[in-house]
């Protein structure tokens, strides 16, 4: 027992000897992810709602574009996608850097599956929400900006933060086009130092901590803006 | 007009890549169905200690991006002790399951606790136990909620399959990979040429045929269900 203990309290110290040793390139390669992640969920959200829209109110043209892409997107892994954009477009002449490709992948998967969210969320809106907008006079645009989004939205909300949680996840696969963020860094550091277990320990509790405090997020906004009982 | 390459490179996609991602997603969907559906049913009991082991279990594995489980398992296991080795295939097959199971099991809690109590009273009034009860009363009509689900589950675990080529299974992304390599290559063993646009648009289409009947079979069933 004693032992055991022990062990566990070396392996602690090792794990903070790790952090401490590796502490700069460990923050820069957490700040990359962040922000690769916070420009992805910007984009993604505008995408989700924009097209969410037009889908839900089936626009001419846009809806079936928006709905291609959504299946073109959730049909194909991400992965693919991501050496499709970084190794396949050069043949044709685009050539992106690794930073375009790791948040553009993950904020056109994310605009998919938040298109999907959104037009859930729009079509949830009860008619008779609209049908009162119209008595009032709001015009289509107003109608959808006073009625439809306040009350689409909040119903869309836990499934697109799901969405953006997936999203932060997914930026760990800019491994494959050695983009340095979090993942690809902490396994940089391991092959160099060998300190296999500690590099790991901080990779796993990194990602668990993100997204530990998302999840609460949304039992937090779950309770804090569900919809009173008029508007189910 | 079609170039004399493309036969030879979609053979060796179709038959060595293509049969590896259907092998380990066979392994994977088989496994966290197994482990989910267990899981979750114990999740019901209300035992503390229990519920509280299987529910860092399901927030762990759910929690982490599934390259990093992989990465955890490849590279780190055997770091811990060297009896935990495994080959490649095996390993991407376990993180996938770890990751699936997890998925299965917070569905089948749902499933399970959407079945009425007088299900259960009525299973014990005829003489059934707790396993015996879960297993032929609750679970088969458990099981019709947890269809949708399932099906959607094979479609990620299938796509996510391509994680397995980091660790480097010749799965159908690796497959492809690997032809460009060798079309890239000068002749004689390659022609010099670049053509990873054709075939990484073909890897993407390959799963697009198979993806996209799915979630159509998931939406579909989902439907049926309300």
């Amino acid at each position: 027992m004693t032992a055991l203990l022990a062990l566990d309290f070396t392996f602690l110290s090792d794990t903070w000897s790790f952090v401490e040793t590796n502490f700069d390139e460990l923050l820069a390669a957490l700040r990359r992810t962040l922000q690769v992640s916070a420009i992805a969920i910007a984009g993604a959200f505008v995408i989700g709602l924009v097209l969410g829209a037009a889908r839900a109110h089936r626009i001419p043209v846009v809806s079936q574009v928006a709905a291609v892409y959504v299946e073109i997107i959730r049909n194909t892994p991400i992965l693919v996608q991501i050496f499709f954009l970084y190794y396949g477009l050069p043949q044709i002449d685009i050539f992106l850097d690794a930073y375009t490709v790791a948040w553009l992948a993950v904020m056109l998967w994310g605009g998919a599956f938040n298109t999907e969210n959104f037009r859930a969320g729009f079509e949830a809106v009860p008619d008779r929400l609209r049908e009162a907008g119209f008595a009032l006079g709001f015009r289509p645009v107003a109608n959808f900006l006073n009625v439809t989004l306040p009350v689409g939205g909040r119903i869309a909300l836990p499934s697109s933060i799901n969405t953006y949680i997936s999203v932060v996840k997914n930026t760990s696969l800019m491994y494959v086009i050695s983009y340095p963020e979090l993942t690809t860094t902490v396994l940089q550091i391991q092959a160099l130092t060998l300190e296999t277990v500690e590099a790991f320990t901080v990779l796993a509790l990194s990602y668990l901590i993100i997204v530990w405090t998302m999840s609460a997020l949304i039992r937090l906004l779950e309770s804090h803006l569900a919809l009173p009982e008029a508007f189910k | 007009m079609i170039p004399a390459w493309t036969n030879d490179v979609l053979r060796y996609m179709l038959e060595q890549g293509l049969v590896n991602t259907l092998k380990i997603a066979a392994v994977a969907l088989v496994g966290s169905v197994v482990v989910g559906v267990t899981f979750g049913t114990l999740l019901t009991i209300k035992f503390l200690p229990l519920r509280a082991v299987i529910r860092a279990y399901i927030e762990v594995w759910r929690g982490l991006p599934i390259l990093v489980t992989i990465f955890i398992i490849y590279f780190a296991l055997p770091a811990v002790s060297l009896s935990l080795r495994f080959d490649a295939l095996t390993g991407a097959a376990i993180g996938l399951i770890l990751w699936g199971s997890a998925q299965v099991a917070e569905a089948t809690r749902g499933a399970v606790q959407s079945i009425p109590r007088e299900q259960h009273e009525a299973a014990s009034a005829l003489g059934f136990g707790w396993v015996g009860r879960h297993a032929f009363v609750i679970m088969p009509q458990a099981l019709r909620r947890l269809l949708p689900p399932l099906v959607s589950l094979l479609v990620n675990i299938i796509q996510n399959t391509t994680i397995a080529q980091v660790i480097g299974v010749n799965e159908l992304l690796e497959s492809g990979e690997r032809s460009i390599e060798r079309l890239n290559a000068p002749p004689p063993i390659g022609l010099g040429e670049i053509h990873s646009f054709e075939i990484l648009a073909t890897v993407m289409l390959i799963f697009f045929c198979i993806s996209f009947p799915l979630t159509r079979l998931a939406a579909y069933l989902e439907k049926r269900l309300t």
